[in-house]
């Protein structure tokens, strides 16, 4: 005798437990389907634009951040090294090679929700395209770890779980045209521990 | 009975489905913590309103280590507004969104006039009004289009070094976000 209330039950649960974990995950996974990927760097050209998708304008108005505009710049985030294992102050990274162009980029190390995280004032925790000691070919190399390094030291204050956000300011990498070709920094990770 | 049954979760993945997509296109209404919520929340319009390196109340901050940024929403239903900021040592930017948060129009100092930020943003009403006969003191403005009446602007500066820092804070101190009184 219970069982057309039953089976409502069931529809009811699974259409609200599904629906409601589909959309979480979705929301929290990806910041939508517009993302180009190169090499460990993902970013959303399009993000900021009327043209982005219902995910992304979901994940914008949930975050509330303050996007760049398309003449702005272009922050392309990394949270894995070459070989897909997740940033962590356990061990100890190399990024190396150069940006695409661009006038001017920024590089520092964030927390999970995208805030730089927090360094002390003296320790060399962020670089920019004017701070930054490079090679004679243009080419730069910057050592990220909590212990001090020689040369371009990136500074991590804790051995907890980051991500590196490199922001291009004023490059047409942000415009529609092709980003496959475009070359950006490699993240390798050089040791962990005290090997 | 397992046919019923199977129809039943049928039944439920068509809804979780339909719950799914109502959710995704309905949420950007929703959040409440949207940027164009936390800019309005930063203060009174038509004015620009720096941002620390920390969040404030409203939930909004630099981010960028190297970029300072003010924000300042407005609203030219009766009036255009006008954006004016002086002389930037380094690298400046500055968007304008709609209250939807979509991208208007941006542009940094290489873009701009002679290095300056002079931007009126109107309505087409606005715009068609103004275009018959151009003020001169909009004439080396860059003029901008809003389709909805009401938005905000971000304005960034750039301090490459800590000696940049007083001067990129000056710059965003000194903008002026204002109703452009001659129209």
């Amino acid at each position: 005798m219970f069982r057309v209330p039953l089976l409502i039950a069931v529809a009811l649960a699974i259409a609200f437990g599904v629906g409601l974990a589909s959309t979480i995950s979705a929301l929290n996974a990806s910041v939508g389907f517009g993302a180009i990927r190169l090499g460990v760097w993902s970013s959303f050209p399009q993000a900021q634009t009327a043209a982005a998708d219902p995910y992304a304008k979901s994940h914008r108005a949930k975050a509330g951040r303050l996007l760049y505009g398309s003449a702005e710049g272009l922050a392309f985030t990394a949270s894995e090294d070459e070989e897909g294992r997740r940033l962590t102050g356990l061990c100890r990274y190399r990024l190396y090679g150069k940006t695409p162009a661009a006038r001017l980029w920024t590089l520092y190390a964030a927390d999970a929700s995208g805030m730089p995280l927090p360094t002390p004032a003296e320790l060399p925790s962020t670089f920019n395209s004017q701070s930054v000691l490079r090679a004679r070919d243009g080419s730069f190399e910057i050592s990220i770890s909590t212990t001090a390094q020689p040369n371009n030291w990136l500074a991590l204050p804790k051995a907890s779980g980051f991500t590196l956000v490199l922001t291009l300011l004023d490059t047409p990498a942000a415009g529609s045209s092709g980003l496959i070709g475009l070359e950006m920094p490699k993240v390798e990770q050089i040791g962990c521990g005290n090997e | 009975m397992s046919r019923k049954l199977a129809f039943a979760v049928l039944t439920g993945l068509m809804g979780a489905a339909l719950l799914h997509i109502i959710i995704i296109l309905a949420l950007p209404n929703f959040t409440g913590r949207d940027a164009y919520t936390r800019v309005v929340a930063e203060g009174p319009e038509h004015s620009f309103h720096s941002l620390g390196d920390t969040p404030d109340a409203a939930g909004l901050s630099n981010l960028d280590p190297y970029i300072k940024v003010a924000v300042c929403h407005f609203d030219v239903t009766t009036q255009p507004i006008r954006l004016l900021a002086g002389f930037s040592p380094g690298f400046w930017s500055v968007a304008i969104y709609d209250s939807d948060s979509n991208e208007v129009f941006s542009m940094n100092d290489r873009t701009s006039v002679a290095g300056v930020l002079d931007v009126l943003a109107a309505s087409p009403v606005q715009l068609s009004r103004i275009r018959k006969s151009v003020p001169p003191s909009l004439a080396q403005s860059i003029i901008v289009e809003l389709k909805e009446p009401t938005g905000y602007a971000v304005l960034r500066a750039m301090a490459p070094q800590p000696s940049f820092e007083q001067a990129a804070r000056e710059f965003l101190g000194d903008a002026l976000c204002i109703p452009f009184e001659g129209y």
